[in-house]
């Protein structure tokens, strides 16, 4: 329960005064996520803590060395959970990293991801300044959202120090729905999961079934339930199945094989979507290993595994690549933070 | 009022060249520059700052706006974008010496897609048209600000608009998933897309809620929601709006998160119900709307469980709507709690700060003490779900010294806001109206790294200057007066 954060703004600016780059890492347990990391360690491991949580005002403020499981404990003891629902990866994951990284988890189009969930962030900038955005309040718009800007930004914009999160009750019931289905047949029944205001979580295809995952309250995951569409599956069954696939474990990178993600239209029936496919997000997240000799799929992204020296989040045409390269730069004008961590031109 | 220091800019061109060289890039019809045409511009939903525009250019297409923009970055002129002008931070008010870029004829729904529930939309489009054009399909776009029958979602994206569902649905920015604008340089850029995330940092949202001061936005991706099965309303009543103010944080605490939970005090009870008639209890000191959705067995649960609550901290009273119409009557009176006031009061001044749903009633008892110290009436309508308040301050501007002392009660509300750990807006943005407040709840370092970002997408300030994110130096100044 440490607060490191003037040890790690002196870091900073030692590392900006001598042109040193610097590598943000908590449990780095996001290594093989983005670009190869470069530069000296700036471990975010021992700054953690609850900062306050008010389970009322359904808002917690935690250090962002503080683990996913700590923070999903603590939230456990109120009855309360992280909405985005990240993976802990061996209850190591840090919730700076989740949210640095964007770790959505499957309820995505339903209840929203890391971004819809974050109100604040602590952050240092390249110059070492500790500077809050956003808050613990629900609705905020004095000023650019630079909080939510950290998303995906893979420590590049800044160390985050603290995050707040808006936290929900937790479900009063679950229960897994299974279809056999191809996944020509997925993509067709999948849409309806959106167009109907369902007690819905997840819906994704896997290996010639589909799954559909309600939480909700007891009334409104019974009622789906007795209706009788699909078979149930067995509860112990639904947790493997949803933790395997938050975890990132149904599909298994290694340095022969490739990871590929795509974020497409839901109904898009012609990227990644073979037998071989995991269909995510109702559709419009996929993922398919494929060995590391082979090109990737159009449209994706090398999320894990294989050689990461190249461009693995893919191409920026020019103007968003020269407006992101200006943003950066506004945040970390000496080129503190992981570096090439994002792309290789940053 | 506090007018913002605008970057100096300077331009060679006469007012006739400029008409003359935009006119080539659009149609001379595209173009005004007499006073007459551009009166309406002048101001928008915060009427008490006016600017008659220099020029006003109405484009058609993106590459209009591309050539508009490229145009007025080479000569170095100010750009500023309107809307349906329904904003209440002044945050379209014109540049005397800019251009003003009126986007309504961007009023194309370009796409509904049922089967993702997506709509790709052109800026120009009205809020609620979305929500109509979507019914068939029986989807709706849920951010509802109140003026959803005339505001268009480019202003929406602008000002991360919010609503009465809010609380369950999100701001603009969580029902948001791509938006293309045009840069300051005239470059086409699309951030996001139909896939719910794109790799790296999150720049759609950093497009939501800037006011206008990054880019033009030309069009918007937004998901749409279904339907509920079953909408059920009810109205609970109380003798005092510390009770009220209990009720809602004990019944989001408890885990129940209705689609809206809204909250008026009596004067606002009192006024919407002299305006239009709706059975509300005008002998009730504070009034709770809540809206539950799902399905109907949700709804039910979900019923239950908030009657034990309200009734636990003391509701006098509560009234659950038998159907639809007796449930859109309930909601009547607090959507026309606004033109209520507007009968009781020459004037009022609506304020957008938003607190912990806990400190809602330590912060309405203080409210009440500033309204008397202020001897100016205070009217709360508001977002209690979210902590999201509207004070609506009542004067007379045709009194002197009543504008001044509305601002300096306002001034005083949004400090206590910032005071209780909460925000000086919550959905109405920052414009010209609360720049004075952003260095209250922003340090110099913070206003900086704002400043940064605007640099990064307009090096020269030329998009909305002088709105939104203070100069450090009108700053410094602003620190001086207050320690004076």
């Amino acid at each position: 329960m440490t607060d490191m954060t003037s040890v790690l703004q002196d870091q900073v600016r030692v590392a900006a005064d001598t042109g040193a780059g610097l590598n943000i890492v908590g449990a780095g347990t996001k290594t093989g996520l983005g670009r190869a990391a470069q530069g000296q360690t700036l471990s975010l491991l021992e700054h953690k803590g609850v900062i306050s949580y008010s389970p009322t005002e359904l808002v917690i403020q935690v250090r962002s060395g503080t683990t996913v499981t700590e923070l999903n404990s603590i939230l456990a003891e109120q009855k309360q959970r992280l909405v985005f629902d990240p993976p802990v990866f061996n209850d190591q994951a840090t919730i700076g990293g989740s949210v640095a990284a964007n770790q959505s988890g499957s309820s995505r189009p339903w209840v929203g991801g890391v971004r819809d969930s974050l109100l604040g962030v602590g952050l240092i900038n390249g110059t070492g300044e500790h500077l809050h955005f956003g808050g613990q309040v629900m609705k905020n718009v004095a000023g650019f959202d630079v909080s939510r800007c950290q998303v995906g930004a893979m420590g590049t914009l800044g160390v985050i120090t603290e995050v707040s999160l808006k936290v929900l009750p937790q479900y009063e019931a679950d229960a897994t729905l299974v279809f056999a289905a191809s996944v020509a047949d997925a993509l067709q029944m999948m849409p309806q999961y959106m167009q109907r205001n369902l007690p819905v979580t997840s819906v994704c295809y896997w290996q010639g079934k589909l799954y559909v995952r309600l939480q909700g309250s007891t009334a409104g995951v019974d009622s789906i339930v007795s209706a009788g569409d699909g078979s149930v599956l067995a509860q112990d069954a639904a947790i493997a199945l949803w933790h395997q696939l938050r975890e990132y474990k149904l599909l298994d990178a290694t340095t022969e094989q490739v990871l590929w993600r795509s974020n497409v239209a839901a109904t898009d029936a012609l990227v990644m979507c073979t037998d071989d496919c995991l269909l995510n997000w109702a559709g419009s997240q996929r993922w398919q290993l494929l060995p590391a000799d082979q090109a990737g799929p159009e449209q994706a992204i090398q999320f894990m595994g294989g050689d990461r020296q190249g461009e693995v989040n893919g191409e920026l045409n020019s103007v968003a690549r020269q407006l992101q390269g200006r943003l950066k730069k506004a945040f970390d004008p000496h080129s503190v933070f992981n570096s090439g961590r994002l792309y290789s031109w940053m | 009022m506090p007018l913002a220091k605008e970057p100096q800019v300077s331009t060679v061109l006469s007012r006739q060249a400029l008409v003359a060289d935009l006119g080539r890039l659009v149609t001379p019809q595209q173009v005004l520059d007499d006073d007459e045409n551009q009166r309406p511009f002048e101001c928008d939903g915060l009427a008490v700052y006016k600017q008659m525009p220099w020029i006003t250019v109405i484009p058609n297409t993106s590459e209009q706006v591309q050539d508009i923009l490229a145009y007025c970055y080479k000569q170095r002129i100010p750009v500023v974008v309107r809307g349906a002008g329904t904003g209440l931070c002044a945050g379209a008010t014109p540049h005397a010496s800019g251009v003003l870029l009126v986007m309504t004829r961007f009023d194309q729904i370009l796409s509904i897609d049922a089967d993702l529930a997506q709509a790709r939309v052109q800026p120009g489009v009205r809020n609620l048209a979305l929500s109509q054009a979507a019914e068939p399909m029986g989807l709706y776009y849920a951010p509802d600000p109140s003026s959803q029958i005339a505001c268009t979602i480019g202003g929406n994206v602008a000002e991360n608009s919010g609503g009465v569902h809010c609380l369950k649905y999100g701001l603009t920015v969580n029902n948001l998933l791509a938006v293309t604008l045009v840069t300051m340089e005239g470059e086409l850029v699309t951030f996001g897309g139909p896939g719910y995330e794109t790799p790296g940092m999150d720049l759609v949202a950093l497009m939501a809620g800037s006011e206008g001061l990054l880019g033009v936005i030309v069009e918007a991706t937004v998901r749409l929601l279904p339907r509920a099965e079953k909408v059920q309303v009810l109205m609970a009543a109380f003798a005092a709006v510390t009770d009220a103010g209990d009720a809602v944080a004990d019944l989001v605490g408890s885990g129940v998160i209705p689609a809206g939970l809204e909250m008026m005090d009596k004067l606002a009870i009192v006024a919407a119900e002299d305006f239009v008639k709706v059975g509300y209890p005008t002998d009730a000191e504070a009034l709770l709307i809540c809206e539950l959705d799902g399905t109907e067995a949700e709804v039910a649960q979900q019923l239950e469980a908030v009657k034990t609550c309200f009734n636990h901290c003391g509701a006098t009273s509560i009234r659950v709507a038998k159907d639809a119409q007796e449930a859109a009557r309930l909601w009547l009176g607090r959507k026309s709690a606004f033109p209520a006031v507007g009968r009781i009061s020459p004037d009022y001044y609506c304020m957008d700060g938003t607190i912990p749903r806990s400190q809602v009633g330590k912060v309405l008892t203080r409210i009440g003490e500033l309204s008397t110290h202020y001897g100016l009436p205070v009217v709360n309508v508001f977002h209690a779900g979210d902590g999201n308040l509207h004070p609506l301050i009542l004067f007379d501007d045709a009194k002197s010294g009543d504008l001044e002392k509305a601002e300096a009660l306002g001034g005083d509300i949004l400090t206590l806001c910032v005071d209780v750990g909460g925000t000086i807006t919550g959905e109405h943005g920052v414009g010209l109206e609360k720049l004075s407040h952003m260095p209250y709840q922003f340090s110099d370092q913070e206003l900086a790294q704002f400043r940064g970002i605007k640099l990064a997408f307009d090096s020269h300030e030329l998009l909305n200057p002088g709105k939104a994110i203070p100069t450090l130096k009108y700053c410094q100044e602003y620190r001086s007066i207050q320690h004076d």
